[in-house]
């Protein structure tokens, strides 16, 4: 009788957890995924059964291709940037010179401040007329005049996606950084000094020492990151709101856009951004087998 | 028309979002009220943020309206939240669809709300809803019954510069779209923008329907939607024309109203539609003085609008925290005329009362065009506009870039499936 008390002892400690993962995390995908197979209207009243109509309307959406190849898009080039800055920017920080300590502390700043307040300020920077960019630019030549075609980079949805993908990397390297950072602090020593008595030159043993050592941390320095990205939405709705038109939309800003006319077609849409994050998870993790790195 | 008429002659009370002001995010969080203890009614007020800073907040004239009305019901008290026009309806919505209703709101109404049965009727709510002005009755009329009841009107004119007009040696403003054009460009030459085109998000639809109008087209025809008629591809055809000469400024589409108001306000848009909203924006600035710049009916393809657009702001009355008796006490009080009459000189609007704009009809500035109001153009008022909205307000900014046979016949084709 104790013992198997006993046993149950555990399940007692983490039930709290696992009630909190089930209610937060379980529930709300259950709710997400039933509510994607009802017709549901903007008042958000059940109407009843709606079948795979939802998806049907979704796939047909006009938009939908582009907004889709735009988001894989953002994701990787976003990504992409950020893991590559950072693994200099690590590098750097692991380095001795004089004020580490301060430009450690100072990196956290982007991480810290909220996202929303981030883009709202490159916002103002950017406005045509006024924005403090545009009136270096022209002061410096490159833009030639205030107010044109030329300065109103937010209003073209090419340098629009542009500048929006640099905030996203402005506001993912801290926390890229960090972690890479603590992964090169784990590197011993005696590697580095074998590979020198080897003759292996600097370059040779970044390559061939530092990044294989370092795979964990990117690989989870990654995964963190697309997941983060691809579901990022402060940036792109104070920036443009997805305009003109859909033209600068991710598929999460799509999604808060269907809601108000179609919370049905809206949680199809999340079940689909749901899924693909799976996908892109689940592939990424195969191809770097994360088993034999992390494991 | 007389100038000083012309200068003031009424807006848009949806125009009024001039305050975009962001410290005017409403809450959602809160619940919808109920009886507290010692039989205390609490009602939720939501309305629109028709200000243009903190001075002159709608919540301020909301809250002399509320503490006068406690003093004289102890039994009730109102929750006011004041929320920014641009994110109004979404707001709204987002307590609806969470079931966190209000109990009256002031803004945009929908005849959705209506059709779903969230709604009191107005004769349920307001002692003598016929002393609303009968013009906006079927805007606020759903299956013949009226829930939406208009608390102020409005509607729109074409204001300029005329420093800029002088200085491009404009002699007259502009009647036909193509002195639009021909004025434009000679402003644009002087550095400026000629043309103000707000079609981004804000409030694209208003912009929109007063160039549908200025060749005899609109949203509907007869009651069924007609967006990519005629009229209205040749109405954005015109402008398509006028954007690629750059005789506005950069991607209307993405620009939104409250920003270009305020640029015309700094002096340097020649032209731009606007509403007496307008009017605070450009003093506050303090670069045009008043004689810098004046208002004039819309032009249209070969002449002036003699119809322009009219807008009325709605109150509605939700039924779900079942409040109805104190609902009625609360509206009744502040439809008085003396608050009507405050509003309007507040915000530069019209009253929505038969009894308010008898008393201002004297007046000469508001009196001739309480006359006009009747006649003005409204948006549709079917249960598929808050949709059809939506969709315009996000893509209707492409016909100016893309194709405009195309884009409009994609929003003909959702506002069809819509309906």
């Amino acid at each position: 009788m104790i013992l198997a008390l006993r046993r149950l002892a555990p399940l007692m400690w983490l039930s709290p957890a696992i009630a909190l993962i089930g209610v937060v995390v379980l529930w709300p995908v259950v709710v997400l995924v039933q509510s994607s197979f009802q017709q549901i209207g903007g008042e958000g009243f059940v109407v009843g059964y709606n079948g795979t109509a939802n998806y049907v309307n979704l796939f047909h959406e006009p938009d939908f291709v582009s907004v889709l190849l735009r988001t894989v898009l953002w994701v990787v080039a976003v990504v992409g940037v950020t893991v590559l800055l950072s693994l200099g920017l690590a590098q750097l920080f692991n380095q001795r010179f004089p004020g580490r300590r301060v430009t450690r502390w100072a990196l956290i700043i982007p991480w810290a401040a909220s996202v929303m307040m981030t883009a709202l300020i490159f916002k103002w920077a950017l406005d045509p007329n006024v924005g403090v960019v545009n009136v270096i630019l022209h002061r410096i030549g490159v833009v030639r005049q205030l107010g044109s075609n030329q300065a109103d980079w937010l209003g073209n949805p090419t340098s629009a996606l542009i500048w929006m993908m640099g905030v996203a990397v402005f506001v993912s390297l801290p926390f890229t950084t960090y972690a890479l950072l603590s992964g090169l602090q784990g590197i011993s020593r005696d590697v580095y000094e074998a590979a020198a008595i080897d003759g292996a030159t600097s370059w040779k043993s970044y390559l061939r020492v530092t990044l294989p050592l370092l795979r964990p941390a990117i690989l989870v320095a990654t995964l963190i990151n697309v997941i983060n990205v691809f579901n990022s939405f402060p940036i792109i709705w104070e920036m443009t709101r997805g305009g003109p038109g859909y033209e600068t939309s991710t598929s999460t800003i799509y999604m808060i856009d269907l809601k108000e006319s179609d919370v049905g077609q809206a949680a199809a849409m999340s079940v689909f951004n749901f899924l693909l994050v799976i996908v892109i998870v689940l592939v990424y993790l195969s191809t770097t087998r994360w088993k034999e790195q992390v494991g | 028309m007389d100038k000083k008429f012309a200068r003031r002659i009424s807006g848009a009370a949806l125009a009024a979002a001039a305050a975009l002001a962001l410290a005017a995010c409403g809450s959602s969080g809160s619940s919808g009220g109920g009886s507290g203890s010692g039989g205390t009614t609490t009602l939720k007020l939501v309305v629109a943020d028709y200000g243009t800073g903190p001075s002159n907040a709608s919540a301020k004239y909301w809250d002399t309206i509320v503490s006068a009305f406690e003093k004289a019901h102890p039994d009730i008290k109102v929750n006011v939240t004041s929320i920014a026009w641009t994110n109004f309806d979404s707001e709204v919505q987002t307590m609806i669809q969470n079931k966190q209703y209000p109990d009256i709101t002031e803004g945009d109404y929908f005849s959705n709300y209506a059709q779903d049965g969230l709604l009191y009727p107005a004769s349920d709510v307001l002692s003598n809803p016929g002393n609303l002005l009968p013009a906006f009755k079927a805007q606020g009329t759903y299956n013949g019954v009226q829930y939406g009841m208009p608390f102020t009107t409005s509607s729109r004119t074409l204001f300029y510069n005329k420093k800029l007009f002088t200085q491009a040696g404009i002699a007259s403003a502009p009647q036909t779209w193509a002195e639009i054009q021909a004025d434009a460009a000679k402003i644009t030459r002087l550095g400026d923008v000629g043309f103000g085109l707000p079609l981004g998000a804000e409030e694209a639809q208003a912009e929109s329907l007063l160039w549908m109008l200025g060749d005899g087209g609109g949203y509907q025809t007869a009651g069924k939607y007609t967006i990519n008629s005629a009229p209205n591809v040749a109405a954005f055809t015109f402008l398509k024309g006028l954007v690629s000469a750059g005789d506005t400024e950069p991607n209307p589409g993405t620009v939104n109203r409250t920003d270009l108001w305020k640029e015309f306000a700094d002096g340097k848009v020649g032209m731009i539609n606007g509403s007496p909203a307008l009017i605070p924006i450009i003093q506050s600035a303090g670069v045009l003085q008043s004689s810098d710049w004046t208002s004039v009916p819309i032009a249209g393809k070969t002449g002036p609008l003699t119809t322009t657009l009219g807008v009325c702001d709605n109150v509605a009355a939700f039924k779900p925290n079942g409040h109805a008796a104190q609902i009625k006490q609360f509206l009744d009080f502040a439809y008085q005329d003396k608050y009507q009459l405050a509003f309007d000189k507040e915000y530069d609007l019209l009253p929505a009362t038969t009894t308010a704009a008898k008393a201002l009809s004297t007046d000469p500035v508001f009196g001739p065009f309480l006359t006009a109001l009747p006649n003005s153009v409204q948006y549709p008022s079917d249960t598929a506009w808050a949709n059809v909205k939506a969709k315009v307000q996000q893509t209707i900014g492409l016909a100016v870039t893309g194709s405009p046979s195309t884009e409009l016949s994609q929003l003909q084709q959702i506002a069809t499936t819509a309906s």
